[in-house]
């Protein structure tokens, strides 16, 4: 009669099993995760505390054009307008955008204005 | 072998942040700015107008907003999103309680 030893499970078990659920963990978390935090830019829907004094500095943006209380003016001319309307930083520029203008216009404006100095910028419906 | 991928594990699990995806394409504006974005409930605007908040698009997205009334908002708008509408949102917004929304960019 054939006698067999008895079946020994082995001591260690296998680790293949564990090693594939953990990659594939770590594939999903690679694809899954977002990396790089985006910026952005704080607004407040109800308005600042700045109150609106002095003469009315409106700014009217439009797809191409800009005006400056109904006049046109140029893009880069823009902060040398409104400097004799201000009298300091806090004043509020009002900036209202036209039909089809684009979000990227509106902040581009606004940040060429952020730049040369004008620190209160409301954007009006 | 097995040490290294669960010290990677590890560390995409610390290091990740599981965002849902944007309920349509949207390119961000891009403009200079450093302030990071503040987490939160997530407002999605596309190029054409639509809006979008947690799940409910169109005009559901506000009351939906409504409901969860957050403080702060991050607002994910497409650079060709309609200048004049943002201005409207904002109000409305401002309508329902909205202290501070945090517009996404890229930095350039």
């Amino acid at each position: 009669m054939l006698a067999l030893p008895p079946f020994r499970r082995s001591r260690r078990p296998s680790l293949t099993p564990m090693i594939d659920v953990v990659f594939l963990l770590l594939v999903f978390f690679m694809l899954a995760s977002q990396f790089g935090q985006d910026s952005a830019l704080t607004l407040s829907p109800a308005g600042g505390d700045a109150q609106y004094s002095g003469p009315p500095r409106l700014v009217e943006i439009g797809p191409e054009t800009l005006r400056l209380n109904g006049a046109l003016v140029s893009e880069a001319a823009l902060a040398g307008a409104l400097r004799p309307l201000t009298q300091g930083v806090e004043d509020v520029i009002v900036l209202r955008s036209a039909d089809g203008t684009s979000l990227q216009r509106l902040i581009d404006i606004a940040q060429s204005l952020r730049a040369a100095g004008f620190a209160s910028l409301a954007v009006a419906p | 072998m097995i040490n290294v991928v669960f010290l990677l594990l590890i560390f995409f699990l610390m290091a990740a942040r599981i965002a849902p995806p944007p309920p349509f394409d949207i390119t961000l504006p891009s403009a200079a700015g450093e302030t990071p974005l503040g987490e939160g409930a997530i407002l999605f605007a596309a190029a054409d107008g639509t809006l979008s908040f947690a799940g409910q698009s169109g005009a559901a997205s506000l009351t939906a907003l409504q409901t969860q009334a957050p403080e702060r908002l991050s607002l994910r708008a497409d650079a060709a999103f309609p200048a004049p509408e943002l201005a409207a949102l904002l109000a409305d917004l401002a309508a329902l309680g909205v202290a501070s929304v945090d517009l996404a960019i890229q930095t350039p």
